[in-house]
């Protein structure tokens, strides 16, 4: 059986259109390694092997008539289970929309799979994206792969997860305040957010319309940007998406870091919270950017600090309003012996919903309610401004910026469940990215006793090639291995 | 409700009246955030996409033409265009709104600060200036239908069905200053802005499809009074007598609250066309707090000057204009220009008939649109452009009177004769043998036997009774079975009697 974790997405295509192997048999090896570490792990809320055999006929139909195969042909895929596709069912780990059947496709997705990727399956995560655990799914937590006992992070832990583990080679996540990166870095893979604007959002169910984006999942940074290379670009369904030209990704990501304005992000590295060794890792990241040829300073951003306070205004009302929908009246959960339709109303949404989303419904409806608004959301919008500005005033001297991803390597599952304020502080270093709409990659930049530690390098708005180019550059420099032994092992039984 | 009752009220109390007057730009090809046509009626449930049935993951894409609709109405009723606008989301819970949440506008509407110039008839005719307040644009939602309950509503209703082939329908929605002070300006208000909005060609503005829907806010005052009293809001005036009566109803119903030591309460009312009267609807209590925020699926609105510029280039000659044109270039009076101007499909159906029949008949031609066709559209309740009376038809008959080959009062019989069947003037006058006779030589003969049969009428005529004339008109007349040329006659008549 083909060894799927030591495949780029360009061996696999390579070794496609070389016949060394088919498309059918990269999807054999990618069901057999989930067949063994799934029940383990719990990286997906539903498995379509059927859809991924369909793709990989296509593509293997292709490479038999000679034809030049599309950039991820045969490149198995995860897809979080907030996207749609036609063919599954889209729950978003929540119970109110457990058998909701997609009727149209997203657009990433479809970009993805036109592409030529493997669908295997939809990945778990916190319901409706909300949580950094992924302990908040309706159908059971996701496990980390480096210790079962941790959690993967999230909300996109399955799809981190997923790729971590090697069942795919690589995922799409989607990313509010961190959703990608942040699991990323507590599974050690390479994980991206693009722009605001430079991935479509149509068909991804929306948590905060401002600030959601859709980003790969993928085990080194040029598959990551191969991803990226796929599905970003205008959507004439997303109002949002922007028409700035797309560049090849790819095309630049091993032209070093020589020269490169690197800033490290001081006040965030002085943060209460910051677990030493993180600390210690980035500032060692930074290092080998001077190393290596990058004028390294640091920098400050002081309106970050407003950035958790504001983004949990913005994002819950936000998600307020859009998780109005679930209603039971069209699809959905729905009581049956509702008395009228407020009743009705009121007890789907009730037994439909976990408690962190009513938990985001109420603290959204309240600081969008008359009398409230302008102290709450007036005021988050002022302090997103500002963050802004401090981004921009930023980069004017700066290329990159750098900061740890997350606080602190994965953490223990049932450890901050019950505490909703420790874990909203895990997105402390990603939220600003977010409200300030720039993208951030987490990058491993080493382990902290067996767990991963990432680091985010940020970049300009749609200047992604400029931070995949100084991911890239880290990568190389260190040479991480990032496989957990769980992977290993695996593929050994 | 009698006349004199609102006239008695309306002596003591001011009436302060300001609409909400919702279009939906039917004129559309989608809706107002995706590709689904915009039609009305169809199977429930056809015209619907992910987008306008708020499937999960669906977003909103504003359509551009409806923006634009939008800012050309708000010119012709002279708003202010803003240069920078934005769509928010208004939040509450109905099961006939897909994604509980109306993608409307909040602060920033695309116009403001306008006004129509309404005329209004009778003993004291006076044109009164009533403000607009703003126009913005929405997403219409889908209808609903309650089957069991009282008067189809969802309250204690057995079953309900809910049809999204109306919803996301573009809804532009127009707010009066509170200038209006009767019912009668109030249906001239919306009647012109009907008109306008015809001439714009956005919408059909049915009243009776919904398509345009008037909501009254009503308070009253004692003349004199500066601050305003508490208001009422009536909704269901699905006519512009309905808007008439249920304004009329609802100021005597707060006169009488009032002299009775009663006060008005705010709330919403349900004008019952019906039973004549308006109900409680909701009261404020139940109002509801909307949320309003930034829709943050779309960027908002930035104009330039030049694009506003680009829109007002579009605008068409609108009602006012074209009825002042009617009067100067084909000298009507202003009652018929207004009439003729009142109904696009009017007007034109009158130019393109005076283009055909020659300028110099203009005022011909508007004789017998303002009577015949005006009076054979209200009798067989046909719109213009249903009727089977065409501009040729009228350009053909009038040039026959003119010509002399039919009198005007055959012509009457013509025009019945045209509506009923759709044949051509001169098709008819011919099967009928109605030809006018102006040959002289066939008259004189007439005149001579009618002279030798009237010895002692001639008589008397020739003893200096001239009133006679008409009498000899009439016999010649019956003898030719109407069919003589009146003012040929005439002179024959003089010169042999003479």
């Amino acid at each position: 059986m083909i060894d799927l974790s030591a495949l780029s997405a360009t061996d696999i295509r390579d070794g496609i259109t070389a016949k060394r192997f088919s498309a059918r048999e990269v999807a054999a090896a990618a069901f057999a390694h989930i067949d063994a570490l799934e029940p383990a792990i719990h990286a997906f809320n539903q498995l379509t092997p059927e859809l991924a055999a369909q793709a990989a006929d296509r593509i293997d139909a292709m490479a038999a008539a000679g034809e030049e195969l599309p950039p991820l042909a045969g490149v198995p895929a995860g897809i979080k289970d907030n996207m749609n596709l036609v063919g599954t069912r889209t729950t978003c780990s929540a119970k109110i929309l457990a058998n909701y059947e997609s009727v149209y496709d997203c657009t990433a997705v479809r970009r993805l799979l036109d592409a030529g990727a493997l669908p295997v399956g939809k990945c778990n995560l916190d319901e409706f994206a909300f949580g950094s655990s992924t302990e908040n799914s309706a159908f059971g937590p996701t496990r980390n792969p480096w210790d079962i006992e941790r959690v993967p992070g999230g909300s996109s832990g399955g799809s981190a997860a997923c790729v971590a583990v090697g069942m795919v080679t690589v995922s799409l996540g989607s990313d509010t305040g961190g959703s990608i990166r942040q699991p990323g870095a507590l599974t050690g893979t390479v994980a991206m957010k693009p722009t605001y604007g430079r991935v479509s959002r149509y068909g991804c169910v929306a948590f905060a319309s401002s600030l959601d984006q859709i980003g790969p999942f993928a085990h080194n940074v040029r598959d990551a940007a191969l991803v990226l290379n796929t599905i970003a670009g205008k959507d004439e369904m997303d109002a949002t998406s922007v028409t700035e030209s797309v560049p090849d990704f790819t095309a630049t990501l091993s032209d070093g870091v020589k020269g490169l304005r690197v800033g490290i992000v001081r006040d965030m590295l002085e943060l209460e919270g910051l677990a030493p060794e993180v600390k210690a890792s980035v500032e060692a990241a930074a290092e080998r950017y001077a190393a290596l040829g990058a004028e390294v300073d640091d920098v400050e951003i002081p309106a970050a600090r407003h950035g958790l306070s504001a983004y949990y205004i913005i994002g819950p009302a936000e998600a307020s309003s859009n998780l109005a929908r679930f209603d039971g009246i069209r699809y959905g959960h729905r009581v049956d012996d509702a008395i009228d339709v407020l009743d009705l109303y009121m007890r789907s949404r009730a037994e439909g919903f976990g408690p962190e989303s009513i938990r985001r419904i109420m603290l959204g409806t309240y600081a969008l309610s008359a009398g409230y608004y302008d102290a709450y959301y007036g005021q988050a919008q002022k302090a997103r401004t500002l963050i802004i500005e401090d981004f921009a005033k930023a980069f004017e001297r700066y290329d990159v910026l750098l900061t740890p991803t997350s606080p602190e390597v994965a953490f223990k599952i049932g450890e901050k469940s019950t505490d909703p304020l420790a874990m909203y502080l895990s997105d402390v270093f990603t939220i600003p990215l977010n409200l300030a709409g720039l993208p951030g990659i987490s990058v491993p930049c080493g382990l902290s006793e067996g767990l991963p530690i990432g680091l985010q390098v940020i970049g300009r708005h749609f200047d992604e090639a400029t931070m995949l180019r100084a991911a890239a550059a880290l990568e190389a420099d260190l040479t991480l291995d990032m496989t957990p032994a769980l992977a290993k092992g695996g593929l050994d039984g | 409700m009698a006349k004199d009752r609102l006239a008695e009220v309306l002596e003591r109390y001011e009436a302060v009246i300001g609409l909400e007057i919702h279009t939906e730009l039917t004129s559309l090809k989608s809706k107002m955030f995706c590709g689904c046509p915009v039609e009305f009626g169809g199977e429930p449930n056809t015209r619907v996409c992910p987008v306008c049935l708020g499937l999960p993951g669906a977003l909103p894409v504003p359509n551009e033409a409806a923006v634009e609709a939008t800012v050309l109405a708000g010119l012709a009723v002279n708003c202010d265009i803003a240069l920078w606008s934005q769509f928010h989301r208004k939040q509450y819970f109905y099961p006939d709104m897909p994604k509980d949440y109306q993608i409307s506008q909040y602060d920033l509407p695309f116009c403001s600060g306008g006004y129509l110039d309404v005329e209004v008839d009778g003993a004291d005719e006076y044109t009164t200036h009533i403000g607009v307040t703003r126009i913005h644009l929405e997403e219409d939602t889908g209808k609903m239908v309650h089957v069991g309950g009282a008067e189809g509503r969802i309250a204690g209703a057995e079953k309900s069905f809910v049809d999204f082939n109306r919803a996301g329908t573009p809804l532009m929605e127009l707010v009066s200053e509170p200038d209006i002070r009767t019912p009668e300006e109030a249906r001239r208000f919306a009647q012109k802005l009907r008109l306008i909005m015809l001439a714009l060609g956005v919408s059909d503005c049915s009243m009776e499809e919904g398509s345009m829907r008037v909501d009254g806010n009503i308070s009253i005052r004692l003349h004199g009074e500066t601050e305003l009293g508490t208001k009422s809001e009536v909704k269901n005036m699905n006519s512009f007598k309905a808007l008439h009566d249920a304004l009329a109803y609802e100021i005597v119903r707060q006169a009488d609250l009032v002299d009775a030591g009663g006060r008005v309460v705010q709330e919403t009312r349900h004008w019952d066309a019906g039973a004549k009267r308006t109900s409680t609807l909701r009261s404020k209590e139940e109002a509801h707090d909307y949320r309003y925020f930034p829709e943050p699926d779309m960027v908002p609105f930035a104009f330039t000057e030049e694009w506003v510029e680009s829109i007002a280039e579009r605008l068409p000659e609108l009602p006012d204009a074209m009825c002042e044109r009617f009067m100067t270039t084909w000298e009507l009076p202003k009652h018929g220009a207004t009439v003729l101007t009142s109904d696009l499909a009017m007007a034109v159906f009158f130019e393109t008939t005076v283009a055909e029949a020659g300028e110099a008949r203009a005022k011909s031609v508007a004789n017998v649109m303002l009577n015949d066709f005006s009076a054979h559209l209200n009798a067989d309740g046909v719109a213009v452009d249903e009727s089977l009376v065409k501009p040729s038809m009228v350009a053909e008959l009038v040039g026959l009177v003119d010509d002399g080959a039919i009198s005007s009062k055959q012509a009457k019989e013509v025009f019945s004769a045209m509506a009923e069947t759709g044949e051509m003037p001169a098709v008819i006058v011919e099967a009928r043998g109605m030809k006018q006779v102006s040959d002289i030589v066939a008259i004189e003969a007439v005149v001579d036997a009618v002279i030798a049969a009237s010895p002692n009428e001639v008589a008397s005529y020739r003893g200096g009774k001239v009133g006679l004339i008409g009498w000899f008109v009439g016999q010649v007349m019956r003898e030719m079975r109407g069919q003589g040329n009146p003012q040929v006659v005439n002179e024959v008549l003089r010169k042999k009697l003479g």
